[in-house]
């Protein structure tokens, strides 16, 4: 049985993708993002999401770009077409996924 | 950003990961100690939540590691390697290779460069700590595509008889000289 973790894992460049859905975000308001959204549950440590936000630009489907803020460089997060894309094309297949699962574990009354 | 704990970290990151990367996750880490202070910790118990909740130097450095694009790049070409192999394989069997006119000193040299190049993919594509290592695959892949094309060229001028086999072999190393030229540059700048 896999770990709740390993299961985020999988799963954590869609998360990564929907959390920039409503525009630019700088990585600790992605990650942020993530733990609201889940009601804490998902607490990544920070760390962990600059590599995966790194490799999704490397794919093309997040771009990274350096601006100056309160006397300081930062780095903001975007989607790309490419990644609004890729989003809803998982987005769909989770929906269909979920479903699936759903009428198997809880089978209508 | 004037806490010890802090720099001593970003210094960290600039020794293990190239400097673009460093400079990416440095910020992370600032922008995760400037939330702590804004929520009015002290510059030591913001330092120190900071660290804790972006995980120690280990582990993100060996994040960054592990995703490197260089590593992914090696372990793709070092799971199809075999693939192209025993086409090869099985085109210069089934050709007897041995008759054909190419010098003993060109194959042993062919064999040790492949030798060599697939232990560097392998040093690249099992690197978990080690960023530098991954960048190993800028070494080996131009050296892959090289054997490729040499492969290629020199079956076109020594096999007495292009055979299904030994066009599946090189249609393979066809694909593997386009994934090898389109991936390189991508490594290149990172």
């Amino acid at each position: 049985m896999r770990t709740e973790a390993q299961v985020l894992k999988g799963h954590l460049d869609t998360l990564l993708l929907a959390s920039l859905a409503d525009g630019p975000r700088h990585g600790y308001a992605v990650k942020e993002a993530l733990r609201t959204s889940s009601g804490a549950r998902f607490d990544l440590p920070t760390g962990t999401i600059y590599p995966a936000l790194r490799r999704l630009e490397a794919a093309g489907l997040v771009r990274g770009t350096w601006s100056e803020a309160g006397g300081r460089r930062r780095r903001t997060y975007e989607l790309t077409p490419a990644g609004h894309q890729r989003l809803s094309r998982d987005r769909a297949a989770w929906r269909d996924f979920a479903a699936a699962v759903s009428a198997i574990l809880e089978p209508a009354l | 950003m004037s806490s010890a704990l802090i720099s001593d970290y970003v210094d960290g990151l600039h020794r293990r990961l190239p400097a673009a990367i460093a400079a990416e996750a440095a910020d992370g880490l600032i922008e995760t100690y400037e939330h702590h202070l804004a929520s009015g910790a002290g510059e030591r118990a913001a330092a120190h939540a900071a660290v804790a909740e972006f995980g120690d130097l280990e582990t993100v450095a060996g994040e960054f590691t592990r995703q490197a694009p260089g590593r992914r790049a090696a372990r793709m070409l070092l799971a199809t390697g075999p693939v192209v192999g025993a086409c090869w394989a099985a085109a210069l069997v089934l050709g007897r290779a041995w008759t054909w006119p190419v010098p003993a000193a060109a194959r042993a040299g062919f064999g040790a460069v492949l030798l060599l190049a697939v232990l560097a993919l392998a040093v690249a594509a099992t690197s978990q700590r080690s960023y530098q290592r991954t960048r190993l695959t800028t070494a080996a892949g131009p050296v892959i595509l090289v054997l490729d094309v040499t492969a290629v060229a020199a079956a076109a001028l020594t096999a007495p008889a292009l055979t299904a086999v030994l066009g599946t072999a090189a249609a393979a190393s066809l694909a593997r000289i386009a994934f090898t030229a389109w991936t390189l540059p991508r490594l290149a700048a990172r």
